[in-house]
């Protein structure tokens, strides 16, 4: 049984055992008892997780667990009935120059008048305040982040004549238009080709390797393993979290999914995929 | 008719020169408010905040009088329209949050409760005998006729603000309109952001009081704005665009009410701002419907040629007739069916198109041009020569043959 | 019969609410309309406060009269109230002006007159002294009262009505209409000799709607009305060019606002004319649908006529004292 703590620095386990954390106010997210509900339902409750710098989570559960919550509240986006959440240490409202958001594809109405090079270029908004005017210097830095994604020769394009896979790298090249060390990405993978899956990987791969925190709410479970480091399984509330290696278990698995997932559809997943 | 162009060249007298400009500013002003209003999709709360503006009306006289003044003070007035239809504002979207009520059912009840109970209060007005209530109904459908200097100052000064405020705010605004969350993760204030857009619909309806009355100004929000949106897929220009729609519909209708007897101002500048939307819907080149009718038709006629010429390189009959027409139209083929020399060529070089595009297909899964491989794109806009050349030689391989 | 618990009580909802609608019904009924003579003071309905003001004269103390629009009411919008509505079922008779000046009442008033008794006092004016209306064939203009010659029909026609309501008055009807009557002869013999002191030149009067017609049939006097007979009408931008031109033109030098109509295009045709270069001013406030405040001496319509005709006179150079006819009017500092 590999140490859950093994080869992840600043994981911290709760539940009584000893924290071998290095320093834990840095870390690029730290939370802490987060309670959200709509209405009287908990939509996630009393979470307790950690993400450390420099890795590739995934975030997994079956549906109506709350992960799309757990992602919003830890933009500080959906109101939290209870806990704490720490970005870097900080509150999230005074560090959200670090962060970047990839929402799901469905949250935005498409046919709003816009060229893909505009929605990427509004990543950049924040930087520009009231009253500057885009110039050249951000059209240029948004052509380099569609550039990045493979989608240079559709900046003129009106977005609602997209593919869904091409929609999806539009908001990734939005993101990295941020220049953030924590990016939150909801679902970024569903819907999309295999050819828009392979590039999205690759970026964020990238972005891993420049030392950035890069948390996806993940709904394949077949390629966890793949591409990600650690894993946060949760059903509204946590179940287990640290590397997928030790973490992504049978046992696990079942916890969270409940009766859903049948004993050989676990084992499938748990092959190695070549 | 020379009446008409004299007006439009602010040469029929003070009076028309100055509802011209007053009108044409207002127009200015509620195209770019309404275009952001409309990017939000909360085009409708504009029309709960003019019709909440008149229990405000009446208040503020009933108050000007109880304290002695003179009841018709504008500034009063306008104050007074302002408070209620911010009241009102502030209640649609209580109610949108608070409970389970759609937003348009809360603009619904809202607008009535608040249009009715200024009704009411018009009926005791009328019955006051301090007197001196006359002229508070042209608030309802505007009166430019009788414009003055004081007022058409404070349209200008109005519309200033709101011009200034557009351009500070537009950006944020955008993002708001376009992904509220996203815009949230960034540090914006989506419900400050929100109550400025609300403001700005505010101070555009208490100016346009006066000009088309609390019934119309609302046209003037969501008009303009909608029949930009025929025209361009930016913001940028949308805004400049339905700003230039509601000053130009200012502008002439007031000429036209200037000209015309018996042609009520407000009403007009509502149809004419209606006949320029008409006229996108049907002639805009980005989304009208005659432009979509002739891209339709265009496309139809591709496709009818790639299909014939195809089906000419395979020695296969047709029978569509649109097909047979096309091929006839561009020279393929002779009255009687029988392919010209011209017509071989090119159905020869559809077919080893089709085959170059079936292995671009294959080899090039990755490449973001395959979107553009529908066989209707001519295949030399989308690759190279050399590329060409290499998927010449890939079939060629297939084939066993050397290209 | 067994009948349970829940059966009686709905039982007695029934009942109760039946004896409710009943006495309802019983209450309102109206007696007085039943019966022909009328006791204690008769209850006079007026619309409006120039009609009350006669009614009020001839009856004296045996009647009690309501007037439905007071000072700076415009009739031609007034619409009723719940507690009009009241006042006119319970008169005892109803007089209204006619002629189409109250136009969101006519209904009303036409349906009511067919169970009540209600008049349209201002049509007793003859067809031959009426001027009819520019845009409507077959319609008058109704502002009958500017001219105390013509409104003498209408005192006459008021006074018949309430001695045929209570033929025991008629001798103190009579004698109170002589009086009134008297009184408006005054005032147009006043009016008459004011008004002609006016230069011919300027006896030009513009205000904010056309309600002084028969003022200027009467007494030689050119009427322009910003709006139309009805103020139900917008002026139009070409209306208000046309008459910033004429003002020019003529070199007309005083125009007037109204107490019942906003003055807003008053003050934009002097806005227009200035920018030509030619001062107009404001010559003065006129009483034109309705009179001054009640229990004032221009709340009267001895006193309408005579503030309307002493700040006309005034204005276009005439002139006349500037208290009025017998130094009784207001005057504003």
């Amino acid at each position: 049984m590999r140490n859950a703590l093994q080869g992840s620095i600043g994981i911290v386990a709760r539940n009584g055992e000893t924290a071998l954390a290095a320093d834990l106010s840095n870390l690029p997210l730290l939370i802490d008892g987060l309670t959200v509900s709509y209405g009287e339902k908990p939509a996630i409750f009393s979470i307790d997780a950690s993400f450390a710098a420099g890795r590739m989570i995934a975030i997994v559960g079956p549906n109506g667990a709350g992960k799309s919550t757990l992602i919003k509240a830890a933009l500080g986006i959906v109101p939290r009935l209870s806990g704490t959440v720490r970005v870097f240490g900080q509150p999230i409202e005074q560090v959200r120059g670090r962060m970047a958001y990839v929402p799901q594809r469905a949250s935005v109405d498409w046919d709003f008048p816009a060229r893909v090079v505009d929605v990427v270029m509004m990543g950049l908004y924040r930087t520009l305040g009231f009253l500057r005017f885009a110039g050249t210097k951000e059209r240029s830095t948004a052509l380099a982040c569609l550039d990045r994604v493979g989608m240079a020769d559709f900046a003129e394009r009106q977005i609602g004549q997209l593919s869904g896979g091409q929609q999806q790298r539009v908001f990734l090249a939005r993101a990295l238009a941020q220049d953030a060390d924590l990016y939150l990405l909801d679902e970024p993978l569903a819907g999309v080709d295999a050819a828009t899956e392979r590039t999205i990987m690759d970026v964020l791969k990238s972005l891993k390797t420049e030392g950035r925190t890069v948390i996806c709410v993940h709904h394949d479970l077949s390629t966890v393993e793949r591409y990600f480091d650690d894993v946060l399984l949760i059903n509204v509330r946590k179940i287990a979290e640290g590397p997928v290696a030790s973490t992504f278990t049978d046992r696990n698995l079942q916890k969270t999914y409940g009766g859903r997932l049948a004993g050989a559809h676990i084992e499938q997943l748990r092959l190695p995929v070549e | 008719m020379e009446g008409f162009l004299s007006a439009l060249l602010l040469q029929s007298g003070y009076n028309a020169a100055l509802v011209g400009i007053g009108a044409a500013l207002l127009g200015i002003a509620a195209g770019g408010t309404g275009t952001f209003i409309f990017l939000r999709k909360r085009s409708l709360v504009s029309d709960a905040a003019a019709h909440a503006t008149l229990p405000g009306i009446c208040l503020a006289f009933m108050a000007m009088v109880a304290f002695g003044g003179d009841g018709r003070n504008l500034t009063g007035l306008m104050i007074g329209s302002a408070a209620s239809a911010a009241v009102a504002l502030v209640l649609v979207d209580w109610i949108s949050r608070e409970t389970r009520l759609p937003e348009d059912a809360a603009i619904g009840a809202v607008l009535s409760v608040f249009f009715g109970f200024g009704i009411v209060l018009m009926t005791v007005i009328q019955t006051m005998t301090s007197g001196r209530q006359a002229g508070l109904e042209s608030f309802l459908l505007g009166s430019t006729a009788g414009m003055l200097f004081n007022e058409a100052v404070t349209i200008a000064i109005a519309g200033a603000v709101a011009g200034l405020l557009l351009l500070l705010l537009h950006r944020r605004m955008t993002l708001v309109a376009f992904d509220p969350e996203f815009a949230a993760t960034t540090g914006v204030d989506v419900r400050s952001t929100d109550l400025a857009t609300m403001g700005l619909v505010l101070v555009v309806t208490v100016i346009g009081l006066k000009v088309v009355g609390l019934v119309l100004i609302v046209a003037m929000l969501i008009i303009p704005a909608v029949a930009a949106r025929f025209w361009t897929e930016r913001v940028d220009r949308l805004v400049a665009i339905a700003a230039v729609i509601g000053g130009v519909s200012g502008y002439t209708g007031a000429a036209a009410s200037a000209a015309y007897p018996n042609v009520p101002t407000g009403a007009i500048i509502v149809l004419i701002s209606f006949g320029l939307f008409a006229v996108s819907l049907a002639f805009a080149p980005v989304r009208g419907v005659v432009a979509s009718l002739y891209r339709h038709v265009r496309f139809q006629r591709q496709v009818h040629l790639r299909q014939g010429l195809l089906a000419v390189a395979r020695g296969e009959p047709i029978f569509d007739g649109l097909t047979l027409k096309v091929l006839r139209f561009f020279g393929h083929i002779r009255a009687d069916g029988v392919a010209t020399l011209s017509g071989r060529a090119a159905a020869a070089k559809a077919l080893r198109d089709e085959a170059r595009w079936e292995v671009a297909r294959e080899t090039h899964q990755e490449d973001m041009s395959v979107a553009r491989f529908d066989g209707l794109t001519a295949i030399e806009k989308v690759f190279t020569p050399d590329e060409i050349a290499e998927l010449d030689r890939r079939i060629g391989d297939r084939i066993g043959v050397v290209a | 019969m067994h009948t349970s618990a829940r059966g009686w009580t709905k039982r007695i909802w029934i009942y109760a609410v039946a004896f409710c609608l009943a006495t309802g019904v019983l209450l309102s009924t109206d007696r007085d309309t039943v019966a022909g003579a009328v006791s204690g003071r008769i209850k006079v309905v007026a619309t409006t406060s120039m009609i009350a003001d006669a009614a009020s004269a001839i009856g004296g103390e045996r009647v009690e009269v309501t007037a439905l629009m007071g000072p700076g009411i415009d009739p031609h919008t007034y619409r009723q109230t719940r507690s009009d509505i009241v006042a006119l079922v319970k008169a005892d008779v109803v007089f209204w002006n006619g002629l189409y000046l109250e136009a969101q009442l006519e209904e009303f008033l036409v349906d009511l007159g067919k169970r009540k008794r209600v008049f349209a006092v201002g049509e007793a004016v003859p067809p031959d002294q009426l001027i009819s209306h520019k845009t409507y064939a077959g319609r008058f203009d109704p502002h009958v009262w500017m001219d105390p010659d013509r409104w003498r029909h209408v005192v006459n026609s008021v006074r018949d009505r309430l001695i045929a309501v209570s033929p025991d008055d008629e001798a103190l009807f009579q004698a109170n209409a002589d009086a009134y009557l008297k009184r408006i002869a005054e005032i147009g013999v006043y009016a008459r000799q004011a008004l002609a002191s006016v230069r011919e030149g300027q006896r030009v009067l513009l205000t904010a709607h056309d309600a002084f017609n028969y003022f200027g049939k009467s007494y030689g006097y050119e009427v322009i009305g910003i709006q139309g007979i009805s103020t139900e009408s917008e002026a139009g931008l070409s209306r208000i060019r046309a008459i910033v031109e004429d003002i020019v033109a003529r070199k007309i030098s005083a125009v007037f606002v109204e107490t019942s109509v906003a003055d807003r295009n008053v003050r934009a045709v002097i806005e227009g004319a200035a920018a030509r270069g030619h001062k107009v001013s404001i010559g003065g406030e006129l009483f034109s649908d309705a009179m001054g405040k009640p229990g004032t001496y221009e709340g009267t319509y001895v006193g309408m006529i005579d503030h309307n005709v002493t700040t006309i006179t005034r204005a276009l150079g005439g002139s006349a004292p500037e208290r009025g006819m017998a130094g009784l009017l207001t005057v504003s500092g």
